[in-house]
């Protein structure tokens, strides 16, 4: 493991940043996992899709991933640990290299933990209420490591918007208005462009067959598109701009 | 080890935003071992100076070297340089301990430095309480265990004195000398002469991005303009005389005159060539910060 992945890592678990991430992470998916989970009349949660819907609330970790990625760029351009960061090391591009793998680390962790979470309460509701269980061993699998990598590749997102932002809570506005505004906008009006969204594309991921929407696979490979891309300009701009 | 090399320089170093030219063509050279103070008002270029020495902000022209290389070209910087721009570069949730490892890890720097460093700044005691703690004496402190991790060949530190109390300040003077008596070099800004004026042998002073003065402590005390009080019964022929020659004098209350812009040497062949007798002498300096000031007055628009 290199010694700058650790001292990424480090920072990661050296504040309570984290701490406070996973607790909202588990605070929203127990809320959105139980409201549905005991509200939702049963027809409402008879078909694949519709227990892909409960079940795959664990897909919310994806959020806080993202927000940890963001957050490990952001706020240390927030506090000026930037830095000390690039004298230590003035090879950007490792900084950068090493905060994406220790964030995607962190997003798979709250991916198993967040999609654990999100599938126990919701596999406990409909076996409390004596709901027939339809999804096959295949699609289950599906849409756990859906959830785990997707997550996985959120965090990378956030870390390259982080770097192309840098401003901390524009970051986060941008991601909010993107996730909940501008996708489901777009995704309602015009569906062959918002199916390639990255919320869209990791819905697509776990197995949801809902109407428009991409196949697992094109849907992976888009989140992994968009992980990629903006991790690459985040990148790029972090190497060339002057820090202040 | 000894370099051939400037251990620090800058050559014709230009950095504009937009039409500003925050420094504008400076040029200067440290040598080894030397402690230099790097002077100016603030907003006059001293950061942005530093900055791209450390290679965080790119030159617009000009070149900025440590070791004779880029910043970002060295191996294993740390080693090297130690650095600290601003007293506030903390996350304040993290402890100052955590702080040092996660640069000890980065930096490729052995583990038991973090508590050897923490030890030289005294703050072993606050190392495990969050940033936030702090005072700003001890976040300057942390900083410049930052900057120690490496035990490197030269410091960098911008307006290390900010924030400490007198007893740090001359805890910081006597690391500084200490630190650069092994042949190390320190170069440190202020926007306070008398803040380094004990601590540096020489100087550079910048004033909106340009060198204005670079100069050993010693020249720049000599360079002060010296006033000389005399004290003569013939006052009368002692002033025509140095009307004559061209000094600006004022007369004081008993037989006492002052002349600006002089010497000792200067009045007093004056006064042995007018035969006027001398019954006091006495010169007068102006204070380093006096001659600071005028050297980066604004211009008057």
């Amino acid at each position: 493991m290199s010694r700058q992945f650790r001292a990424e890592l480090l920072k990661i678990r050296s504040t309570r940043t984290t701490v406070g991430l996973v607790l909202g992470m588990v605070g929203l998916i127990v809320l959105f996992s139980l409201l549905p989970g005991l509200l939702s009349k049963t027809p409402e949660l008879v078909t694949a899709d519709d227990q892909r819907g409960l079940l795959g609330v664990g897909t919310f970790a994806g959020l806080f991933s993202a927000l940890a990625g963001i957050m490990l760029v952001t706020s240390e351009y927030r506090y000026g640990t930037i830095r000390p960061t690039f004298l230590v090391t003035p090879a950007r591009r490792r900084v950068l290299g090493a905060k994406l793998a220790a964030g995607a680390l962190a997003g798979v962790a709250f991916g198993i933990a967040g999609g654990a979470l999100g599938f126990g309460i919701g596999y406990a509701c409909l076996a409390g209420r004596g709901i027939h269980y339809t999804l096959s061993v295949g699609q289950t699998t599906l849409l756990l490591a859906g959830t785990v990598a997707g997550t996985g590749l959120w965090a990378a997102l956030g870390v390259g918007l982080g770097a192309i932002v840098r401003n901390q809570v524009g970051a986060i506005i941008g991601l909010l208005a993107w996730g909940f505004v501008v996708e489901n906008l777009l995704f309602a009006l015009v569906p062959d462009v918002g199916r390639l969204g990255a919320v869209h594309a990791q819905d697509a991921l776990i197995g949801l067959t809902t109407k428009h929407l991409l196949h697992a696979t094109p849907g992976a490979l888009v989140l992994v598109a968009w992980a990629t891309a903006l991790a690459a300009a985040g990148t790029a701009i972090a190497v060339r701009s002057d820090v202040d | 080890m000894s370099y051939q090399l400037p251990v620090v320089e800058a050559a014709s170093l230009t950095k504009r935003f937009g039409d500003v030219a925050a420094v504008d063509g400076l040029s200067f050279a440290l040598q080894q071992g030397t402690i230099t103070g790097f002077l100016g008002p603030n907003g006059a270029g001293k950061t942005t100076t530093l900055r791209m020495l450390l290679g965080l902000a790119e030159p617009t022209s000009g070149r900025a070297a440590v070791f004779g290389e880029r910043y970002a070209l060295l191996q294993r910087p740390s080693h090297r340089v130690g650095a600290t721009l601003e007293s506030t570069d903390f996350h304040p949730g993290r402890s100052g301990r955590d702080h040092l490892r996660m640069l000890a890890l980065a930096g490729e720097i052995e583990r038991s430095r973090v508590e050897e460093v923490l030890r030289t700044v005294e703050l072993e005691g606050a190392a495990g309480r969050r940033v936030k703690t702090y005072s700003l004496g001890m976040r300057q402190r942390l900083g410049l265990a930052a900057a120690l991790l490496g035990d490197p060949e030269l410091l960098i530190l911008d307006e290390p004195a900010n924030g400490l109390d007198p007893g740090g300040v001359r805890w910081l003077r006597d690391f500084l000398r200490a630190f650069a008596a092994g042949r190390r070099t320190v170069l440190i800004s202020s926007h306070v002469l008398a803040e380094v004026a004990q601590t540096v042998d020489q100087v550079l002073i910048i004033n909106r991005g340009r060198l204005v003065v670079e100069s050993s402590l010693e020249d720049l005390t000599g360079r002060a303009s010296a006033s000389v009080r005399v004290r003569t019964p013939d006052r009368y022929t002692f002033a025509d005389a140095l009307g004559r020659a061209g000094i600006r004098f004022s007369t004081g209350g008993d037989d006492t005159l002052v002349a600006y812009r002089t010497s000792a040497e200067q009045v007093g062949d004056l006064a042995f060539a007018a035969r006027v007798p001398i019954h006091e002498l006495g010169v007068e300096r102006s204070s380093l910060e006096e001659i600071f000031l005028g050297l980066t007055a604004e211009p008057v628009a």
